[in-house]
């Protein structure tokens, strides 16, 4: 009788055990089915100009007010520049000419853009401007970003 | 005779520049002189004084008393007037 108990009771905790293994490798197996989310790695986008307008004035934003390729004798000349991207660092140089081929100005910004950014450059002449047609090239380091004309009348 | 063309535009009263509103790239650190210069020593110079100014690094003295060892016989004592050769670092 005693022995059929023993037999019994062993049985049980037989049962016990193996039910609670059975949890156990249930919820082992959950964990292996949920992988820890991987965080995605930020997009780097590359610098690069978006925009050139030639104009008279600028906003408090950098933004030319009024895109011009018509400039008079007394004005000062801007070139604002809209960029994107990031880059440790950058170099914005910008060369005015005149039609003759004579270098008016020549100014160049090392700068370290981590988005969208403005930059301007400009030029202005206590004397008159020689009337004429003038260019203006952007280089981005050593490769050209754009080019603009204009005319001083 | 003036050698300028009277039809060349004049842009000698041109002034240029430019600003951004991004920030500016750090500029590089002072360098050390990539071949050799000479250097005429100020009152208050010393070797060391000198390193500093030249490498940014005082503890570099050696490299100066050793390029003119056929001027400076006692590293502490150079006069100033006298003109040392700086090697590259």
């Amino acid at each position: 009788m005693m022995r059929l108990r023993s037999i019994a009771r062993l049985g049980r905790f037989a049962t016990v055990v193996t039910l609670a293994m059975l949890a156990f490798a249930g919820c082992a197996k959950k964990e292996e089915a949920a992988p820890p989310p991987v965080a995605e790695a930020p997009k780097v986008v590359p610098f690069r100009v978006v925009s050139m307008d030639l104009g008279k004035q600028l906003d408090a934003s950098m933004r030319v007010v009024q895109s011009s390729a018509l400039f008079g004798v007394r004005d000062t000349i801007h070139l604002a520049i809209a960029s994107e991207g990031s880059s440790p660092s950058v170099t914005l140089r910008a060369v005015w000419k005149f039609e003759d081929g004579q270098t008016v100005g020549d100014d160049a910004q090392g700068l370290a853009p981590t988005g969208p950014a403005q930059t301007e450059f400009h030029i202005l002449n206590k004397l008159p401007w020689p009337k004429g047609k003038y260019n203006v090239e952007l280089f981005a380091d050593t490769t050209s970003a754009g080019r603009k004309e204009f005319i001083v009348q | 005779m003036n050698s300028e063309d009277p039809k060349k535009a004049d842009f000698s009263n041109v002034e240029s520049g430019g600003s951004s509103t991004a920030p500016h790239a750090p500029t590089p650190p002072a360098e050390s002189p990539p071949t050799e210069m000479a250097y005429t020593v100020s009152a208050g110079d010393s070797l060391s004084v000198i390193a500093k100014k030249v490498y940014g690094d005082a503890n570099k003295w050696r490299l100066i008393f050793e390029a003119n060892t056929d001027q400076i016989k006692d590293p502490d004592l150079i006069h100033p007037g006298q003109i040392l050769k700086i090697p590259a670092a």
